[in-house]
């Protein structure tokens, strides 16, 4: 058959790709979208099992996905098989990439927080004077966002803070149980605010680019989508210099296959989108890779600290007195260092997720066991209290993504190497986080169980961004700030490897908002003829 | 068995039974027709693959073996062996009409997961269980299987810590202690006897969790 040229080609289906597509084929634009993985039926390929059925007792198979400690074994299939799709790491310096090929992507699993990134975070460089700051401002996403925020649902509360934007919520006025009462005083005693947390309510139980974006993309009839093919490279017209499809391989029968584009969008994820410019470009003087003039793609790898954190326990909720009334609910602590003052051992900030549990207590809380554990469990269940950590981490050169020539993947593709490290001031904002979380809690009158200063390894947020930066200097940035690529003007990168901070906040809805934004550029552009 | 009811079931037997065995085992195809592409529904086909598409499968309860089964423990040594058992026995006994560790098999099934597991993790029990051991024959000049209560207490309490998941203690026996009381009571509570017990004392669906299949693996993993 001959090859058509399609109009767009969509690399990715999660949120980033599910935008992209909804919008352009809005706009009468024809997609195709290629995706690596294959279509869920939510009906065959889920059950409810007794934990005992299952071959290792919940335990996972051993050896299986060491870097997904979100991994169980009920879950164990749906995350990327470390075999099949390996990557490398320097030693002493793991870092957990966790990755979904489903077709939806990560957008199946979120977390749901959504939060918009403020100036803060925008403008981080104008307050602190460390990395670069955002071509583009809140003023300037705040319409996209708001839009978003309406497709997804966002319950959430208004509360002024410059560092916690308000957005287009559903509003949530469920009442503040008492123990929250409790936190929210000792939190105004230390001056700080203590929120309603927000998340994406999406529609049946599912916010994500499935249920939400690609129906409407279908709707128009304008969108092709294929699972199972797993793209390899990007192609560029050697006349023109842009971009003109994108070679790929059937994932189960290994047939290479080639597709041309007039525009090609890559929304694989952060790290999957650089690893495909990174296979797709030859070496010039200052690096490896497609649209990589600038020389900063893979660099500037972040994402946030998360893991530290405390369980505590509401006294009065102890030995069957925990009442719906005083314990329950959830809460957020948004940044508040570095905000009107200056902490002394670290610049950016942290958010707090706080949650008040009815629950029995884990055994990990009590240094026991056997007969006198169970009775301590007895006691505290229903009581608990915990407050963890989610810190931004700084953008360095040197945390970076580059090509691993000596290993592939199972369809032949060189992997990435990952080679990067939490710093002093990841560190030293760990512990401040913990040192605060305790002196709040103290405050409030709760007893603290445990307590971890350690962040999980990087990665493990799963929330990577910032190896496709945008800017608007080409010589220092990939991207210019619409999310097209400096160097090839009909290239789009909507994932969250355009960012150049990252904040405290789940990136979801700043991936969303981007990318819409982008692609209304993009469709503009197309119907100008610019592109 | 009323009579009408006895004379619809004799009478049904023979033709379900041929039914079911005409699904099981196809005849054999010569090789000519076996390249052929398989007929269209619509055309006529064999008696025995009537109704075949329409097949609602009728359910079979299945069972794990656990519940009859020991697993056999192959991976420690005897002297390893009979200190997990003994471990095992201190840190999780029968409660409130909940089995125990050793009950519920967990000492086997534990030899059964770590001989799967990482040689790191290997490592670790091996280590760990050895100096429980030696430590036992240190205070106590008997080995860890033979100390009574009060002698496991001492060998075990200094060594618990409070962690939180995903950090467990950094000091290598702390760290054993602490995981294998982790495993020991994970192993005990996903068990079958424990979802027994539960089920007997009330507690609704105890352990069910949303399982997700494997999703279109890909074929060339089989190969």
């Amino acid at each position: 058959m001959a090859e058509e040229k399609v109009d767009v080609l969509i690399i990715g289906s999660g949120h980033s790709g599910g935008m992209a597509a909804k919008v352009l084929t809005e706009k009468g634009i024809s997609c195709l979208m290629l995706n690596a993985g294959p279509v869920v039926d939510f009906k065959k390929d889920r059950e409810l099992k007794p934990v005992y059925e299952l071959p290792y007792r919940g335990f996972n198979m051993p050896g299986r996905l060491p870097h997904v400690f979100q991994a169980n074994e009920f879950n164990a299939n749906i995350w990327v098989d470390e075999k099949e799709v390996p990557y490398t790491y320097t030693p002493q310096q793991s870092y957990n990439w966790v990755r979904v090929r489903l077709f939806g992507g990560r957008s199946l699993f979120w977390a749901r927080q959504s939060f918009r990134l403020s100036d803060y975070e925008f403008k981080a460089k104008d307050h602190d004077g460390f990395g670069e700051n955002w071509p583009i401002n809140l003023a300037d996403l705040a319409p996209y966002y708001s839009r978003v925020e309406a497709i997804f649902r966002v319950r959430g509360q208004a509360d002024g803070l410059p560092q916690y934007p308000d957005g287009n919520f559903v509003v949530d006025d469920s009442p503040w149980s008492g123990s929250m009462q409790r936190f929210i005083a000792a939190g105004k005693k230390m001056n700080v605010p203590v929120c309603k947390a927000r998340n994406a309510m999406g529609v049946d139980g599912l916010a994500s680019s499935i249920n939400l974006l690609l129906p409407d993309a279908f709707a128009t009839g304008k969108l092709t989508a294929v699972p199972n093919v797993v793209v390899r490279q990007l192609t560029v017209d050697k006349n023109t210099g842009l971009a003109d499809g994108a070679l790929f391989v059937d994932r189960h029968s290994r047939r290479e296959m080639s597709v041309k584009a007039r525009v090609v969008i890559l929304a694989a994820g952060c790290l999957e989108s650089t690893r495909l410019l990174l296979n797709s470009g030859l070496e010039n003087s200052k690096g490896v890779g497609l649209a990589n003039s600038s020389g900063v793609l893979g660099h500037y790898l972040i994402d946030q600290v998360y893991g530290p954190g405390i369980v505590c326990s509401v006294p009065e909720a102890r030995d069957g007195k925990a009442t719906p009334g005083l314990m329950g609910g959830s809460a957020l602590v948004p940044r508040f260092r570095n905000i009107t003052t200056k902490s002394k051992n670290f610049i950016r900030g942290y958010a707090l997720n706080v949650y008040s549990s009815t629950r029995p207590m884990d055994p990990r809380n009590f240094a026991d066991y056997g007969e006198s554990l169970q009775k301590k469990m007895d006691s505290y269940e229903g009581s608990g209290f915990s407050i963890s950590m989610m810190g931004e981490v700084l953008a360095h050169y040197d945390h970076h993504v580059r090509i691993d020539k000596n290993v592939v993947d199972a369809w032949d593709i060189p992997v990435l190497h990952v080679d990067t490290k939490y710093t002093d001031n990841e560190f030293k904002m760990a512990s401040d986080a913990v040192d605060a979380s305790i002196a709040m809690a103290e405050e409030a009158g709760f007893e603290v169980l445990s307590k971890n200063y350690d962040p999980n390894p990087p990665g493990y947020s799963i929330h990577e961004q910032g190896t496709c930066r945008m800017g608007d200097n080409p010589k220092t940035s990939v991207l210019n700030k619409w999310n097209q690529s400096h160097d090839i003007k009909n290239l789009y990168v909507v994932d969250a490897s355009s960012f150049v901070s990252g904040g405290w906040q789940n990136p979801t809805m700043t991936i969303l908002a981007l990318s819409m934004r982008a692609s209304e550029h993009l469709a503009e552009q197309m119907q100008l003829r610019n592109i | 068995m009323r009579r009408r009811d006895f004379v619809k079931a004799i009478v049904a037997v023979p033709v379900a039974a041929r039914t079911m065995f005409g699904q099981q085992a196809a005849a054999p195809q010569s090789a000519a027709t076996a390249a052929l592409p398989p007929a269209a529904e619509t055309a006529p086909t064999a008696t025995h693959d009537k109704g075949f598409f329409d097949y609602k499968a009728h359910p079979i309860a299945a069972s794990v073996p656990d519940g009859f089964a020991t697993t056999q423990a192959n991976f420690f040594n005897k002297q390893q062996m009979a200190t997990l058992r003994k471990l095992c026995d201190v840190l999780l006994t029968p409660l409130n009409g909940y089995p125990g560790a050793t009950q519920a098999g967990a000492p086997e099934f534990i030899d059964f997961l770590i001989g799967a597991s990482p040689a790191d993790r290997q490592h670790m029990y091996r280590a760990g269980l050895d100096r429980l051991n030696a430590n036992a024959e240190k205070q106590f000049h008997v080995p860890f299987a033979q100390v009574d209560a009060v002698q496991a207490d001492k060998l075990i309490r200094p060594w618990l810590r409070i962690w939180m998941p995903d950090h467990p203690p950094k000091e290598r026996f702390a760290s054993f202690i602490n995981l294998a009381h982790q495993d020991i009571r994970t192993a005990t509570m996903n068990s079958q006897a424990w979802s027994i017990a539960a089920t007997a004392t009330g507690e609704r669906a105890p352990g069910i969790g949303l399982y997700w299949s494997p999703i279109d693996p890909d074929i060339q993993m089989y190969v």
